[in-house]
């Protein structure tokens, strides 16, 4: 659930936004795999994934992006992101936890707009990152 | 594949899409991600937040076309042709695997359930590099999103590629 409004005012250079936790399952890639149209069989099929010399089925590099943009938005409100990236560097396995982080790492006002630079990353228990990035959020100002 | 015969993809057309943004692929896309933001579902909650319209998840115009382009109401001028393709097809003929590197969106806007969209697609880089005596080819490609009504730019989308072989 979202929280309340978050201002310019409320958010300084080195602020941390809640981390956020999910254990990746099978089901998360089957509802992934329908939500986005992207069967690739590497991420529902197991028997084509083992195969193929895989351990398991492993997620959608775009899931872990989703995932880790809703932890975004959960931070700076729904519409208010105007630029995100990330690199895809490991895979994600089901039975993972994966853990946001996301870090406010500057403020700027720029044309106007109140802006907020974030970098962002998911990692699972043991610290691999899965995902890093960066976003940019305009935050709407108390004054 | 050499730099030049790489580069000789870079600027070239690859997609023209027209998009319709649905509610009900939204609300899905939103479950999948892990997201229960009443935002995404009820325009109650978006109107609340101050939206105009119900607004979608930040990575939903990387499936935008899955949900929302319609055979009848596709652009005429369609590129012919398929850049990515003319170099992806003759590396994997000789192994490899593909791997989404990167994915990048510049937000001019929210995107909201109502809009209608249409999407052009380039090359926008294409080079090799050498990695641990594996040659590694980058394919950049550039989707600009537009309101069909006023031609402002939406979103825009950049998809890295990488070819491991």
């Amino acid at each position: 659930m979202a929280e309340a409004t978050r201002y310019y005012e409320d958010v300084e250079e080195g602020d941390e936004a809640p981390a956020s936790s999910h254990t990746l399952t099978r089901t998360d890639l089957v509802r992934y795999a329908g939500a986005s149209g992207d069967y690739n069989p590497m991420h529902h099929d197991e028997v084509l994934a083992t195969a193929a010399g895989q351990p398991s089925v492993f997620g959608h590099g775009m899931f872990s992006m989703g995932l880790l943009g809703t932890a975004l938005t959960d931070y700076v409100g729904p519409g208010n992101l105007t630029h995100y990236k990330v690199r895809f560097s490991r895979q994600t396995w089901p039975g993972e936890e994966l853990t946001t982080k996301i870090v406010v790492t500057g403020k700027r006002v720029e044309d106007g707009r109140n802006l907020v630079d974030l970098e962002c990353s998911l990692a699972n228990g043991d610290g691999e990152v899965k995902v890093v990035g960066e976003a940019t959020a305009v935050l709407p100002s108390k004054s | 594949m050499s730099d030049d015969e790489l580069s000789k993809i870079i600027g070239k057309p690859m997609s023209k899409s027209r998009v319709v943004v649905e509610r009900g692929p939204v609300a899905n896309f939103a479950t999948a991600v892990c997201d229960s933001n009443r935002v995404y579902r009820d325009p109650r909650a978006a109107a609340e937040a101050g939206l105009k319209a119900i607004p979608v998840p930040p990575t939903y115009p990387f499936v935008m076309q899955t949900w929302g382009e319609f055979a009848e109401e596709q652009p005429a001028d369609k590129p012919t042709g398929n850049p990515m393709g003319e170099v992806i097809g003759p590396l994997m003929a000789k192994g490899g695997i593909i791997l989404h590197g990167e994915q990048e969106f510049i937000y001019h806007r929210p995107v909201f359930v109502g809009d209608v969209l249409v999407g052009e697609g380039h090359v926008v880089d294409a080079y090799a590099k050498e990695s641990k005596g594996k040659t590694m080819t980058f394919l950049v490609t550039e989707t600009v999103w537009r309101d069909e009504a006023t031609s402002e730019p939406v979103v825009t989308s950049r998809f890295n590629l990488i070819h491991r072989g």
